[in-house]
């Protein structure tokens, strides 16, 4: 089947589009129908592609040399004709011949398949390359194929340069693609330095945050400082930072005091005043060493903020400060490293003590009542009878014979209970 | 497997009707500014050269990296954006 369909009609209205282009015809205006695209494709480009059919019928009688010829043409017109030459039809069958089952080919698939091809092209055109002398065999043993690519071949060789230049030609609007896509990924590389921004913003928060990391107000001096880039505010933003760090130290004294007023007052229930008053100097003691070790931290920390700023300007606007050493590590205030170590033993003694106390009481309590029940009823079985009991009773009661003989007994019978005693 | 973004699970949670092309996942300002220069204004649009490539995952990158100059990342989004809406919808 004939490669070569030199019928523009069958191509698509980009296709013809490329060509002209391709060919420096100046094209018609955009509205305009496809007949007009052909006919200006006939006459420019058809007058060149006519020496390719003259020289197709010479070319048949001659096989063996132009098979020698293959290998110096180019890899990728070894086998098939260039990619945009190709009609819709014939493109899809290229693709399928390399195994590649294609989809529509419309105006908006049409370059990526040639694309396509053209990878699949050059693929076998370097495999082609490897195997020339084999290939020169194989032509001469087949007979259809051998006519078609000898045909194509010595079209290639007639019109190399004509092919070249299309190739060129193609290979120009490729590179203004790509240059374009070239364009599109510069821009998308100028978005680049816009990305900064955020990162900037994050850099000056972080080291502002790192510098102000025991103060409250961090959060909202770092939003002010992060839309306005200048050394000097950021400067003025330090010196205001140092009149509320004092502040803070006085408020952490006063919690400090809080702190020292709840000990005193769990202290009284059981350990004596002494104890109180060696605490609260011992917070005494605490609190001024606070002061002294913060500002020394804070100042060395801020001389070298100064000293960092000015030094460290890069012309992207990016720098990096030395982090501000960890307050919790070494610097921190003796006055919360013993929170626990004086009050401790203290408390643990005193909860100790109350817990004994208060059971030992029931404990007394309890033994007392029941002492009590065991003489109570010692007494009861100690006398056989209840003429104790019941002499108790009648005292109480008038009756005068019943009590007189009682008693009468009583007597007699507390006389031999008095002599068993002794 | 990696994790999808918001936009394309609220993209493949319904379908897709009149949806601008920059509802689709990958596809920010400035690409579907692209695309609707070329054309394709609509979600439904990219969606039909979609299916026109038959669903196929290279030839799909490559346009969408050839019309409006997506990167990997970006491709890869729109294509897994549209496989999945066409999993649910079509």
């Amino acid at each position: 089947m004939p490669m070569f369909v030199e019928d523009p009609a069958n191509f698509s209205k980009s296709r013809l589009k490329s060509d002209l282009v391709a060919h420096n015809v100046k094209l018609p205006p955009a509205k305009s129908k496809k007949e007009v695209y052909v006919e200006l494709h006939m006459q420019h480009i058809d007058q060149k592609k006519t020496v390719e059919f003259s020289s197709d019928e010479e070319v048949e009688e001659d096989e063996e040399d132009d098979m020698e010829g293959e290998d110096g043409e180019n890899p990728g017109d070894a086998e098939m004709p260039d990619p945009s030459a190709l009609t819709d039809d014939d493109l899809k069958a290229a693709l399928l011949k390399h195994g590649v089952k294609a989809g529509p080919i419309v105006a908006s698939t049409r370059f990526l398949y040639e694309k396509k091809l053209r990878k699949l092209l050059q693929s076998d055109g370097h495999h082609g390359q490897l195997n020339g002398a084999k290939n020169g065999m194989m032509y001469s043993d087949s007979e259809e194929e051998e006519e078609e690519e000898n045909g194509e071949d010595n079209d290639a060789e007639s019109s190399a340069e004509e092919e070249n230049k299309e190739t060129v030609e193609e290979s120009d609007q490729a590179d203004e693609e790509s240059s374009q896509v070239k364009l599109c990924t510069q821009n998308g590389g100028f978005t680049y330095p816009q990305c900064f921004l955020p990162q900037m913003r994050r850099v000056q928060a972080g080291s502002q945050s790192v510098a102000a990391n025991v103060y409250s107000s961090s959060s909202s001096s770092s939003s002010s400082s992060s839309q306005t880039f200048s050394i000097t505010e950021m400067l003025k933003e330090m010196e205001g930072r140092r009149s509320l760090s004092t502040s803070a130290n006085s408020e952490r004294a006063f919690n400090g005091g809080n702190v020292q007023h709840h000990w005193s007052q769990s202290n009284r229930l059981d350990m004596p005043s002494v104890v109180n008053r060696t605490m609260k100097n011992q917070s005494l003691y605490y609190t001024p060493k606070a002061f002294p070790q913060e500002r020394e931290m804070q100042e060395p920390v801020k001389d070298d903020f100064k000293h960092l700023f000015p030094a460290e300007i890069t012309p992207s606007g990016i720098y990096a400060t030395r982090r501000r050493p960890i307050k919790g590590a070494a610097g921190r205030p003796i006055q919360y490293m013993y929170p626990d170590t004086p009050v401790s033993p203290m408390t643990l003694q005193r909860r100790d003590v109350e817990r004994r106390l208060v059971p030992v009481h029931i404990q007394i309590l309890v033994f007392v009542t029941v002492t009590c029940l065991l003489y109570l009823i010692y007494v009861c079985v100690e006398d056989n009878t209840f003429s104790p009991i019941v002499s108790l009773l009648d005292n109480l009661n008038p009756g005068s014979n019943s009590g007189e003989a009682l008693l009468h007994k009583t007597e007699a019978q507390d006389t031999p209970a008095l002599s068993e005693w002794e | 497997m990696s994790s999808t973004s918001q936009k394309h699970k609220d993209f493949v949670a319904e379908p897709m009707g009149e949806k601008p092309v920059m509802a689709l996942a990958g596809i920010g300002e400035v690409l579907g500014k692209r695309l609707a220069e070329k054309g394709f204004d609509k979600a439904y649009v990219v969606l039909g050269q979609f299916l026109v490539l038959k669903k196929d995952e290279e030839l799909f990158r490559d346009w969408i990296k050839d019309t409006c100059g997506a990167n990997v990342k970006q491709q890869g989004d729109c294509y897994g954006c549209l496989k999945e809406w066409c999993d649910a919808f079509l």
